[in-house]
């Protein structure tokens, strides 16, 4: 074989494999996502508010016509991943998650029976995280909170503790005493319950507590809030 | 009792280099993605939410 028909072979060698390289990168930009697109755009995870802060800027994808910021659902996916990963790292009592608003109430309870963590529902108690002498005291070694705006005593208490905290951020929070952001919809019903329901799922994946093709017990319809009118006016 | 003049080593933030005081409101934690580097935060840079970034795989946070 001459030197010529080498170096054509060589090149045509170097033209399929990177063919395959296309078509493995081309499928997973269609197979990345935990969930397929439709269903994370269907459960409205990617709307935001008509307000954007600076430290959310990377995450938005495009503004709607009427206003709305809208999050990249590729970047939150990424992030469900990510803190996923160190969550899983923590031992599962040791994981708090803090749910302030009425909608994050019933997917931060189930994700907590799901994962094992401790659940912290509705109003938190001020020295819950920092008081040495409350009776009550939590220690946690992470804390995942619903809405760093809405949960801030949480977030400035895990702070002064000197505890990593993960937030559930929209385009209007900032990024103040946080560690790890997943941008998402955190004032939806059914997007809190998706979020909370990936991340519990992606969480048993990472510990090797469920399989890589399997889902959790819990469907994502255990997951939404079921307020009803009477307990909404409440509030 | 010895005259050996003992030192402490402080830590430095992963975000704006400078060393942490003990006692601080500071935190540290393993890299979210790789897991492997861990990542130290002063009190000031999670106040102000400066970002951080892993020496290792890059991933930038918060």
């Amino acid at each position: 074989m001459s030197d010529d028909e080498k170096v054509e072979e060589v090149k045509i060698e170097e033209k399929q494999d990177q063919e395959k390289q296309d078509e493995v990168a081309a499928s997973t930009t269609t197979e990345e996502l935990l969930m397929p697109q439709d269903m994370l755009l269907s459960a409205g995870i990617h709307i935001g508010t008509r307000m954007k802060t600076g430290d959310m800027e990377q995450f938005i994808y495009r503004v709607r016509p009427d206003g709305l910021f809208v999050l990249d659902v590729e970047k939150t996916d990424k992030r469900i991943r990510a803190a996923a990963k160190f969550l899983a790292r923590f031992e599962s009592a040791k994981i708090a998650a803090a749910a302030t608003r009425l909608y994050a109430v019933e997917p931060a309870k189930k994700f907590c029976e799901v994962t094992g963590a401790t659940p912290i529902l509705g109003r938190f108690i001020p020295g819950l995280l920092s008081n040495p002498l409350y009776p009550h005291r939590i220690e946690t070694d992470v804390l995942i909170v619903s809405d760093p705006r809405a949960d801030a005593q949480a977030v400035r208490e895990a702070s002064s503790v000197g505890i990593p905290v993960v937030a559930l951020c929209s385009t209007d929070n900032e990024f103040a005493g946080v560690d790890l952001v997943i941008p998402t919809n955190n004032k939806g019903r059914r997007a809190l319950a998706v979020i909370y329901w990936l991340l519990a799922r992606q969480v048993l994946r990472e510990r090797g507590e469920l399989p890589k093709d399997q889902d959790p017990p819990l469907t994502i319809n255990d997951f939404e809030a079921k307020v009803t009118r009477e307990e909404e006016e409440e509030t | 009792m010895s005259d050996k003049a003992t030192t402490i080593t402080l830590v430095t933030c992963t975000s704006c280099g400078k060393p942490i005081p003990p006692a601080a409101e500071a935190t540290k934690f393993l890299c979210p993605n790789c897991g492997e580097i861990q990542i130290k935060r002063c009190g000031k840079c999670r106040k102000f939410g400066r970002p951080y970034k892993c020496p290792k795989c890059g991933f930038v946070g918060p």
